[in-house]
């Protein structure tokens, strides 16, 4: 993969020229000292040092309530219009992008999800090297999902190296010629990334976790504020609800982002529940993050962000019993 | 479609419940058109209770034997009963007490002149069958409308379970529990207000009442850990609910 230099001093420019190309939004820290992906203005300084946002970039995959379908008796069955033109993501870290590729493996399968598919084409992914903290596991637990990206920029000494991924990328590394300086002699400098699309097995499937004490000690200390599933990058479980019109013909159906650990998520006509109490639920969802589910068995999705353990408000951690459970794997 | 006849009634509250469903104004003449406003005492005279309602949604809660008696009459001429907001649901405004003895309050109020009755106020679900409840303080005006958009079609609402902190962890806020230290009653409380006050710095107050599945002796462990004390706990539980169960895990 080719490779430049671009000099910190570069990094206005590069945005300012990003900025022709797209939509372009990153990590931008609030007045509440709080870091969000958002719209990047010129003159806004994104924070590509930051070890996490609030919410990851799923955010721009799958909104957290949105119409998917309307009825009206002159227009029939109409899905919403999505906006097009590109959509710049600066600064998205290893673990996002792993996250992004697990989605990827879940809506861009047949049948594709027509909203998401729609909203990840006008995607420009530029991927950011960053340094794991105390709630990262990344480290601990390396991944098998990939991190592709059209752009990545590995942090250094007085700029970045930009390695450039895809043909999409080469095109805006054209634009960028000027900027960027030439990398030849260059290694890529080690980085989080290193964790991430390496061929691992599938976990095992060992039954250890069947009766474990833990289930109910996690259970009892889950307030059930649904922030765990909120910001992780890959959960996507969601709820449709229907509304009638008061015309009494139209209707709108909504999908809104849901919580495994809510009662109503395993919930099913009749009142019949497949998860009756908590502690089921939380080994529901730790067998979704450590070893995957459904289509996707055998994939673990959690990527290690370390999200549900920053934004836990009783500091709940999977982690130690992954160790335990998961131990037959590196 | 027929027109469901609606009967729309106050009982102990500020009417900020009904004057939600009044503020309504784009959809005021759609709802004339598709909804008959039999009984709406706020709204229009005259007031009598007579024939068969679809459903009758009663805002407030119960204090007083006459109140008892309205509520009954309205349960026996609707087909469903609906509670209003949060005084109907759970109680409200109008239920908040300390532990001093009722007996003892009325002397100091009313000195030598108490009042007949002594009921003491309670939600409807303390007197009649309730069906339905859009709980709020008050109901946010897409759950109104959602509301009556399922008794146009003879449905009843589907009721939310996740908690405010779900709606505020969606907006992206800052926890202000976890990251201010403020008593925020999120984790308790039930969402479906885009949580409107922690987005703007405020703790949750609890308005909505209890989310179903509240992790109750948690959150008090929490909050203590905080430094909170229990009184200052209990009282801003208490404010739109009486009646929690302080041992509640899930």
């Amino acid at each position: 993969m080719p490779l430049f230099i671009l000099p910190q001093t570069a990094l206005e420019p590069f945005m300012e020229r990003l900025r022709t190309v797209g939509e372009l939004h990153g990590p931008l820290r609030g007045s509440d000292d709080a870091v969000r992906f958002s719209f990047l203005q010129t003159g806004d300084q994104p924070d590509l040092t930051a070890v996490r946002s609030l919410l990851p970039p799923k955010k721009y995959l799958l909104a957290p309530d949105e119409t998917i379908l309307t009825y009206r008796p002159a227009a029939g069955y109409q899905t919403p219009a999505h906006e097009t033109g590109p959509l710049i993501l600066l600064g998205v870290h290893p673990c996002d992008l792993a996250a992004i590729a697990y989605l990827d493996r879940q809506f861009l399968a047949d049948p594709p999800d027509p909203t998401y598919a729609a909203r990840r084409k006008r995607l420009i992914l530029i991927g950011n090297s960053c340094t794991p903290d105390n709630n990262c596991s990344c480290h601990q637990r390396p991944s098998a999902l990939s991190t592709n990206c059209d752009l990545f920029l590995y942090q250094q000494d007085n700029g970045f190296l930009i390695s450039v991924e895809t043909p999409h990328g080469e095109r805006l590394c054209q634009s960028l010629g000027d900027l960027l300086l030439p990398a030849e002699d260059q290694q890529l400098p080690p980085s989080s990334r290193s964790n991430f699309g390496l061929p691992l097995p599938a976990p095992s499937a060992n039954e250890l976790d069947a009766h474990l004490p833990d289930w109910q000690r996690l259970a009892d200390h889950c307030l059930g504020c649904g922030a765990c599933s909120v910001c992780c990058p890959t959960c996507s479980c969601f709820e449709i609800l229907e509304f009638g019109g008061l015309d009494g013909c139209s209707a709108e159906r909504l999908r809104r982002w849901d919580n495994c650990l809510f009662k109503s998520h395993s919930e099913v006509a009749g009142g019949h529940s497949f998860q009756k109490d908590r502690a089921q639920r939380f080994r529901y969802r730790y067998r979704h993050k450590y070893r995957g589910y459904g289509q996707l068995q055998g994939v673990p999705s959690c990527v290690g962000c370390g999200r549900c353990r920053a934004q836990c408000p009783t500091g709940l951690d999977l982690r130690p019993l992954a160790e335990y459970l998961e131990k037959e794997r590196p | 479609m027929s027109r469901p006849r609606l009967a729309i009634a106050g009982l102990t509250a500020c009417s900020g419940c009904q004057l939600s469903l009044l503020n309504c104004e784009a959809e005021l003449p759609l709802l004339l058109e598709r909804i008959e406003f039999q009984f709406f005492p706020l709204a229009c005279s005259p007031v009598r209770i007579e024939g068969c309602y679809d459903a009758a949604l009663v805002e407030g809660c119960c204090s007083t034997a006459h109140e008892a008696e309205l509520l009954r009459e309205l349960r026996d001429h609707s087909r469903l009963l609906i509670a209003l907001g949060t005084c109907a649901a759970w109680g409200g405004v109008a239920t908040l007490r300390n532990d001093t003895p009722r007996k003892e309050l009325r002397r100091q109020v009313y000195g030598r002149h108490p009042l007949p009755d002594d009921d003491v106020p309670r939600p409807l679900s303390a007197i009649v069958k309730v069906d339905a409840v859009v709980t709020g303080c008050p109901p946010e005006k897409h759950e109104l409308l959602a509301l009556l958009g399922d008794l146009l079609r003879g449905n009843l609402p589907v009721r939310g379970t996740a908690p405010v902190c779900t709606d505020c962890r969606m907006r992206e806020n800052l926890c202000l529990l976890q990251e201010r230290g403020m008593l925020c009653l999120g984790p308790l409380t039930l969402g479906g207000c885009a949580a409107r006050c922690p987005s703007l710095g405020v703790p949750c107050e609890g308005c909505r009442g209890p989310a179903p599945e509240a992790n109750v002796a948690e959150a008090l462990e929490l909050y203590c850990q905080n430094g909170f004390d229990a009184m200052t706990v209990t009282g801003r539980l208490r404010r739109f609910c009486p009646e929690w169960n302080h041992d509640q895990r899930a």
